[in-house]
């Protein structure tokens, strides 16, 4: 599967969406989406191009923006492909995939506490890796470390 | 049992001792259960009576502590919980090389069962309250290592956002082995030094 393959399948069911369709080492592809239509690039991609497996969800920390990156698998062409849109720094809110991909729901609660993405409809949005009431987001670029004293009272809640 | 035939029939081994019929062997002729059960509910008042009065005399940190404590240090029961990689060298401690066993020292399954928590590892956040659970669920008296760097103040995670700087954050702890990891001679010398504690307490 090659990126125009990706691109003309895309084209018709999420054309206005998708921003651009590079290639990418290793993988089928990379699509560059809006946010709005996450959705919709999700369901062609499950249903229309046969990524049935998400393989990871990520997100990056950009300072102006932030990038939510999906790894998606397919079966039938033994490829993966690289979904990833952009949200503002100011508005990081995206739709869950884990309608689309039940595996998405962990990796979005990591997500979600280690960058701040605020992911809609997700069906059980609670920390994973830091304790329940954890009052920042570590992997962000404004987060300092702290001094132990510090962070104790912060991060203490037992 | 056999009678003549005009004496009456006996009916319990009183009456037959009683008719000539059976030679006297007891007095009184009491079943040989009935006598321990006696026995046993006559010894154990007078020995509790007699133990109160000796504990009274003698005092009871005189008298029982030190058997309580000589059973105590030479048979410390880890807990088995493993955190990190110090649990590696909490295990090798256990295995045939060098043999922990030989102090008495047995690692158990359940906090129930233990005296001694031995915190072998990086504690976050994230499961600092799981540590408190286990510690208040072990019975007193009860004793806590700090094994390694990580646990007794963070190691190399210390400035890390998700690490306890140090389990005493989170219980006591009576000792503390450096070493990252500690070797198991290390973790031997941590649980002999528990023992010298133990054995030096005042109460």
């Amino acid at each position: 599967m090659q990126p125009e393959d990706l691109r003309r399948a895309l084209a018709a069911r999420a054309g206005a969406g998708v921003l651009a369709v590079d290639a990418f080492p290793g993988m089928a592809g990379q699509v560059r989406f809006v946010r709005e239509s996450a959705l919709e690039v999700f369901r062609t991609a499950r249903d229309e191009l046969g990524f049935g497996h998400l393989a990871m969800v990520g997100a990056i920390d950009w300072v102006d923006r932030r990038e939510v990156f999906y790894v998606v698998w397919s079966d039938a062409a033994k490829q993966y492909a690289l979904l990833s849109t952009d949200v503002p720094a100011a508005d990081p809110r995206i739709e869950t995939a884990s309608a689309v991909w039940p595996s998405a729901n962990w990796h979005e609660r990591e997500a979600w506490e280690m960058v701040g993405i605020n992911f809609d409809h997700h069906p059980d949005l609670r920390h994973l890796l830091t304790p329940d009431g954890y009052a920042f987001h570590p992997l962000l670029r404004s987060f300092k470390l702290h001094e132990p004293e510090e962070l104790e009272v912060k991060a203490r809640h037992v | 049992m056999s009678g003549t035939p005009e004496a009456p029939q006996a009916r319990t081994a009183a009456e037959a001792v009683a008719s000539g019929a059976l030679p006297m062997v007891h007095e009184p002729a009491v079943p040989f259960v009935e006598i321990e059960t006696l026995r046993a509910r006559e010894f154990l008042p007078a020995a509790k009576e007699a133990l109160r009065d000796l504990i009274a005399e003698q005092g009871q940190t005189k008298l029982v502590r030190p058997v309580f404590n000589w059973a105590g240090r030479n048979s410390l029961f880890p807990l088995h919980w493993g955190l990190a990689c110090c649990a590696i060298e909490f295990a090798a401690g256990f295995g045939a090389r060098w043999d922990a066993e030989r102090f008495g020292v047995v690692p158990r399954s359940s906090p129930r069962q233990c005296d001694l928590l031995i915190v072998n590892g990086t504690v976050t956040w994230k499961v600092a309250h799981k540590l408190i659970t286990l510690y208040e669920q072990m019975p007193e008296p009860k004793w806590v290592i700090a094994m390694g760097n990580c646990a007794t103040g963070g190691g190399p995670f210390r400035t890390a956002y998700s690490v306890v700087p140090g389990v005493d954050k989170l219980v006591p702890v009576d000792v503390y082995i450096a070493g990252c990891p500690p070797r198991p001679e290390a973790m031997l010398d941590g649980i002999l030094r528990l023992e010298q504690l133990i054995r030096e307490r005042k109460e």
